[in-house]
């Protein structure tokens, strides 16, 4: 019989034990602080806050730790600076992966952008460059998303909507007009493993048309199972083993022939903002990274030459310190995970490179504009955590896709925060706060303790099978709910503080007209051109290689080189694998 | 015009109605990807004892179809993306043709420019839930439509 799998958290357990350093407080000095302390509680402390001296912020998307009314050296008494922080890019990296940080590289500003046609989108992207945006974040419609062409009756309506449209590479070399592809880096999102095996080869094969070598493409793809088999809502799934697979397939192909771009974003971001603590967030996104880093060994690769080129995508809300201690405390976790889990030298594999947005569901409808404050709060968070991309979301995001004066408003705030407060000259200034360190360790431990539940279910893809995180988002969102209903979380403008009287409107974005039409006239004169033997040959291949257990990349690389759409190719992996029924737990 | 499926267990139908049961159909409209929304409107309203079927994503041929199969008092569907006023639409229009408009309650909740609402109410939607709507103001607003429409005390 098969010796039992041991978890990552048994062997960061074994592996770590034993080797505090030097503790940075000398013992005597603690003894006599812990005198002091409690004196000082005893004298200058009253009754009741002695009493409530533990109290726990009830926040949207919190993950309801108590926090301490003081905190001091007490709170973290073997503290050992070069263990447990060391200075910035410098293992364990808790305080960065950059010696220098901010002041080496800016942040970079990369607001999304996906509306109507690639026409729209174009315009938009443009737009945001010439005011400072330093990266392109392009944000697909519902169809596209959900892997149907403009012309299925299935998209009728919703064409354009919440994202750019695109069914063929056509479409997406309109999105990428005059923008040089060989001088951006273009985030895609490509939230699932299937729809990123489908569009990335788009934008492939648009390079190739411009004469740009692969090699000088850098950007990144989402391509997360979490994505496509939780978070999202649709009418149709293809089974969990198969995403996974698919997932991994993009990995490899991308790795091995775009050497720039970033494979996979583990998106903990969508998933907390369906509901799920900051926790769980950061737990499910490493889970998913171990699964994968498991099966790229299996298909015998080298863990460096993946881990290398991870990225994680983060949800920062509103309790503002936890958010800078999450992103510090997933730092640390990642680099322990990657030197004691896998057993890496490489410094690159240790960092926890990522990107965060600004929640969605924290925005209220309500007194629209306080919601430009709650997403500068939440960027400041971030950026003092240390990360290294940033999208701030726009104040009128719960009526509609952003204006064109929102969305700079919402790129402003990330260039206020650079440029106006000082923040960005010091590295981790938080670093070293009694209470952000304590924090800091609680949320790690935390972490790794739901990371072990999912791998002793089976790990992750059999705990997505199982419905365990299904289950988890919803009973977290249902309580969530209720606490905003009590009044127990509150809500400036909402619940609590409401205006008496009714503001002024807010100006409202507006889908531009006819991009349905546009959308299916230019698929239908592709489908009209196209040499329809070479589209069904592809097809035939793909249909294959997805049977066979090929790597699917070379695969919908060639059908979309010869013009088969997205609705068509997504066909094939549906037959080809069969579909699934997400359980719904309410 | 003979609905097939309407009449199907009049005795449990007049039983619900005794009750006071209200029987609903939750569905997101679309290609939506949002659900989380409709997930808690599902748990408020069964919790609020009404029957609750959440049929995930559809379309309106097949939620007017499963509404007439389930013999609910009410529809409800969900929109963040963008389609309510095309896809609602088409919703409306099917229940008008299958003669369900006068007995059943068609709502709806999401994300639309607050013009919108009108429109939605304009073309027949009996219930608008914008976001920020209570637990409280969606369980009573949907009794008292049914109240309305079974003429039965709500």
């Amino acid at each position: 019989m098969a010796e039992k799998k041991r978890t990552t958290k048994e062997i960061l357990q074994e592996k770590l034990t034993g080797g505090k350093g030097i503790p940075l407080y000398n013992p005597e000095a603690l003894k006599r602080l812990c005198q002091e302390f409690e004196q000082w509680r005893s004298t200058m402390v009253g009754e009741e806050d002695r009493k409530n001296w533990c109290v726990t912020p009830h926040t949207i998307l919190g993950s309801e730790i108590p926090r301490e009314m003081l905190y001091t050296p007490l709170s973290n008494p073997d503290f050992d600076y070069m263990q447990d922080l060391g200075h910035s890019g410098q293992e364990p990296f808790t305080r960065g992966i950059h010696a220098n940080m901010y002041r080496g590289r800016e942040f970079t500003m990369r607001q999304l952008t996906g509306f109507g046609g690639p026409e729209e989108t174009n315009q938009r992207i443009k737009f945001m460059l010439a005011h400072g945006g330093t990266g392109i974040n392009v944000l697909f419609d519902l169809p596209t998303i959900q892997m149907y062409d403009s012309d299925d009756p299935m998209s009728r309506g919703q064409v354009g909507m919440s994202g750019v449209a695109v069914d063929s590479v056509e479409d997406m070399d309109l999105i990428f007009k005059d923008i040089p592809l060989d001088r951006v880096t273009v985030s895609l999102v490509t939230h699932y493993p299937s729809n990123t095996a489908i569009l990335f080869p788009m934008y492939l094969v648009l390079a190739e048309r411009r004469g740009i070598p692969w090699n000088k493409l850098r950007g990144s793809v989402q391509n997360d199972i979490t994505l496509e088999e939780v978070v999202r809502s649709g009418p149709e799934y293809i089974p969990p083993k198969d995403c996974f697979r698919i997932q991994c397939d993009n990995i490899e192909f991308i790795r091995q022939n775009v050497p720039l771009w970033n494979f996979v974003t583990y998106n903990g971001y969508n998933l907390r903002e369906f509901g799920t603590s900051g926790v769980t967030e950061m737990a499910v996104a490493l889970a998913n990274a171990i699964g994968t880093l498991e099966e790229m060994l299996r298909r015998g690769h080298e863990v460096d030459w993946i881990a290398e080129r991870l990225a994680f995508f983060w949800s920062p809300a509103s309790d503002f310190f936890e958010e800078v201690a999450r992103i510090r405390a997933v730092r640390r976790l990642w680099y322990k995970i990657m030197k004691y889990r896998f057993d890496t030298q490489s410094p690159r594999s240790m960092w926890m490179r990522c990107h965060v947005q600004t929640s969605g569901v924290s925005l209220m409808r309500e007194e629209p504009l306080n919601n430009i404050i709650r997403a500068a709060y939440h960027a400041l968070a971030c950026v003092l955590g240390g990360v290294q991309s940033l999208h701030v979301d726009s104040y009128d995001e719960a009526y509609s896709v952003p204006t064109e004066e929102a969305a700079l408003l919402s790129l402003r705030t990330q260039q206020i925060i650079q440029a106006e407060t000082g923040v960005t000259e010091v590295v981790d200034p938080l670093g070293g706060s009694f209470y952000v360190e304590a924090l800091t360790n609680e949320i790690e431990m935390r972490i790794l303790d739901e990371v072990d539940e999912i791998e002793r279910i089976g790990g992750y893809v059999t705990a997505l099978e199982k419905g365990w995180l299904h289950k988890k988002i919803a009973e977290y969102f249902n309580n969530e709910r209720k606490m905003i209903e009590k009044g127990v979380i509150k809500l400036v403008g909402y619940n609590f503080y409401k205006a008496p009287v009714e503001l002024p409107p807010i100006n409202v974005f507006r889908y531009p007209e006819g991009v349905e039409e546009k959308q299916k006239a230019r698929l239908g004169k592709l489908r009209e051109k196209r040499d329809i033997e070479k589209v069904n040959s592809a097809l035939l291949a793909l249909e294959e290689a997805c049977k066979k257990g090929e790597n699917v990349m070379p695969y919908t690389l060639q059908c979309a080189r010869v013009g088969c759409s997205e609705g068509e190719i997504f066909k094939v992996f549906k037959q080809a694998f069969g579909l699934w029924k997400p359980p719904v737990f309410w | 015009m003979s609905i097939p499926g309407v009449n199907v267990e009049p005795a449990r139908r007049l039983e619900r109605k005794m009750a006071a049961q209200i029987k609903v159909l939750l569905s997101k409209l679309g290609l939506d990807v949002h659900n989380r929304g409709l997930i808690t409107v599902a748990n408020e309203l069964r919790d609020a004892g009404m029957e609750v079927i959440y049929i995930g994503n559809s379309f309106p041929k097949e939620i007017i179809k499963t509404a007439i199969q389930e013999d609910v008092d009410v529809v409800g569907v969900s929109s963040l993306g963008g389609a309510h006023l095309t896809l609602g639409g088409e919703l409306i229009e099917m229940a008008k043709k299958e003669g369900l408009k006068e007995r059943l309650a068609l709502v709806i909740g999401g994300v639309f420019p607050p013009a919108d609402g009108t429109k939605l109410k304009e073309i027949g939607f009996d219930g608008i839930f914008m976001p920020g709507a209570t637990r409280e103001e969606i369980v009573t607003s949907i009794r008292q439509i049914v109240s309305v429409k079974m003429d039965r005390p709500p």
